[in-house]
């Protein structure tokens, strides 16, 4: 089974200072769920950074989809970072845009026409809740809508890897659990999710996630599962 | 105020890189730098052209003088010389100058008295030759007119006219520097624009990156701006540039015909007019790209 990101002894430095992460080594499999969790400042972020490709290691090798992405040259990322849909931390929604062209800007950078996006922008923001707002812009939503349109953002262009960094941070808890349904739902399409988050209870929304907790930079494996393909997940409804 | 041109781009592109943080005066100030560079291309193709034309014709010419203090030797001589003049291989035309004419002459210095028949003029003969000759050409003309007159001076209108040749090829030179530093000043004025929307946009670009988007596409937002302010700015500062060159001409046409004679705006200059602001809109495209591609390479 060829794996979608696979991590060998990567280390990441900012700077002159000491080592964010150290000797992270892991393997992702298609259609997996994975949640990574660890206390603030364990590097959980820079991981993800990693995943999605935005920084190149100090050293170590990433393969993503099969291929080196650290020594690839900078015109071959784009195809790669449209396969990965990513929820930002900060939303990272762009200020001037509504809703709808907010969700709609991966599909236009993919190149789909206008009369193509429309059907499923609209469907997402109807999934999110949020169809009356389409025209809003990010000021005038609230923190949790902004969290959804962002959410939507990430998986409209159905990534093949979902990169989400606590994505239930700012939102209910009854609009966490519908967006870990859509997060699962994306799962059970082939989509593998890793999800950094500090809320424990989430863990067990979904059975058969994996778990990868990092602390100090240095990246444990409590379910062991992280080398091998995980079994089949069985997801709670 | 919505930018010119807007309609040019696509809607959701507009919404990415909004008009009213970017071009805003932008254009204006192109519309500005095209006005002075079309004024500066004016100015260097006209002269370009009288230097040209000047000494393409001062070479062909001579003046020939008869200085016979005798006005009726003169006046025979003038008649003699000029037909041995046609006769002359060489030659193509020969033109003889009335004597009120040359009295004319010499009236802005000596005024009513000019007309005075005790003061003599020399009588004038403007020869023109097929192609431009050489000295040894001209005193061999000389010697066979002095077979005539002993008093005849033959001068190549070269030799008088090459100072003012001279001014007007530096002029040329000096208005094509004022062009050339004045397209480098647009450059740069583009340089600097883009940057500062680069800056205000970083948020917007790099969340479009991080989706994907290449490099070109990012540049494709910024240059497509950049050129439809600058043809905008173009087609202002020809207009502009029309007008100004319009009333000047008018103003050179009222004078005498003389030295600025030749100062005109030949066919092909007009054509160049119009063309340089496509050129710059070019230009300011190709330097928006290069801008945005030399910054976007400095984030993965």
């Amino acid at each position: 089974m060829q794996s979608v990101a696979e991590f060998d002894n990567v280390g990441l430095r900012y700077g002159t200072g000491s080592e964010t992460l150290t000797d992270i080594s892991f393997t992702l499999f298609p259609g997996s769920f994975y949640f990574l969790t660890g206390p603030s400042g364990a590097g959980k972020t820079s991981l993800l950074k990693l995943l999605y490709l935005s920084l190149r290691p100090s050293r170590g090798a990433i393969r993503m989809f099969g291929h080196d992405t650290v020594t690839m040259t900078r015109d071959r990322l784009p195809g790669f970072r449209r396969r990965i849909g990513v929820v930002f931390q900060d939303f990272r929604l762009v200020p001037h845009l509504t809703a709808f062209d907010n969700i709609a800007l991966p599909l236009r950078i993919a190149g789909i026409t206008e009369k193509d996006l429309q059907g499923p922008v609209s469907e997402m923001l109807s999934w999110i809740g949020l169809s009356e707002r389409a025209e809003a812009r990010p000021a005038m939503l609230s923190g949790g809508e902004q969290q959804r349109v962002a959410i939507a953002r990430a998986v409209i262009g159905r990534p093949e890897i979902l990169v989400a960094d606590e994505p239930t941070g700012n939102v209910d808890p009854e609009m966490a659990v519908r967006l870990l349904q859509l997060f699962a739902a994306l799962n059970r399409l082939g989509t593998t999710v890793v999800v950094a988050t500090h809320d424990i209870h989430l863990l067990q929304e979904i059975e058969g996630a994996q778990m990868m907790r990092l602390e100090k930079g240095r990246l444990s494996d409590p379910t062991g599962s992280l080398k091998h393909p995980p079994r089949p997940l069985i997801l709670k409804n | 105020m919505a930018a010119p041109f807007a309609f040019a781009i696509p809607a959701h592109d507009r919404k990415l890189i909004p008009d009213g943080r970017f071009s805003g005066t932008m254009s204006w100030v192109m519309a500005i730098m095209l006005f002075l560079t079309l004024l500066a291309a004016a100015a260097a193709i006209s002269l370009g052209n009288a230097a040209n034309q000047g000494s393409d014709t001062l070479a062909s010419e001579a003046t020939v003088q008869l200085l016979d203090p005798d006005p009726a030797a003169r006046a025979a001589q003038q008649k003699a010389v000029a037909e041995l003049l046609r006769r002359t291989q060489g030659v193509e035309a020969v033109t003889v100058i009335p004597e009120a004419q040359s009295r004319k002459l010499i009236e802005p210095w000596l005024g009513e008295a000019a007309n005075d028949a005790d003061i003599p003029v020399p009588a004038l003969i403007d020869v023109r030759f097929d192609s431009p000759p050489t000295v040894a050409t001209l005193r061999q003309v000389q010697q066979s007119l002095r077979r005539v007159s002993q008093s005849v001076r033959i001068d190549s209108h070269a030799s008088w006219m090459e100072p003012f040749v001279s001014l007007m090829q530096t002029l040329f030179l000096l208005a094509l520097s004022v062009m050339l530093l004045l397209l480098l000043a647009t450059a740069a004025t583009v340089v600097l624009s883009v940057r500062g929307a680069l800056n205000t946009h970083r948020t917007t670009i790099e969340i479009m990156h991080m989706m994907g988007s290449t490099d070109i596409q990012a540049a494709r937002l910024f240059q497509r701006r950049v050129a439809l302010d600058a043809l905008f700015g173009g087609m202002v500062g020809l207009l502009a540039a029309i007008l100004v060159l319009w009333l000047l001409g008018s103003r050179f046409s009222a004078l005498e015909p003389g030295l600025l004679a030749d100062a005109g705006m030949p066919l092909y200059g007009w054509l160049l007019l119009v063309v340089i602001p496509v050129g710059v809109a070019a230009l300011a495209m190709l330097t928006a790209r290069w801008t945005v591609l030399s910054a976007l390479k400095k984030i993965i």
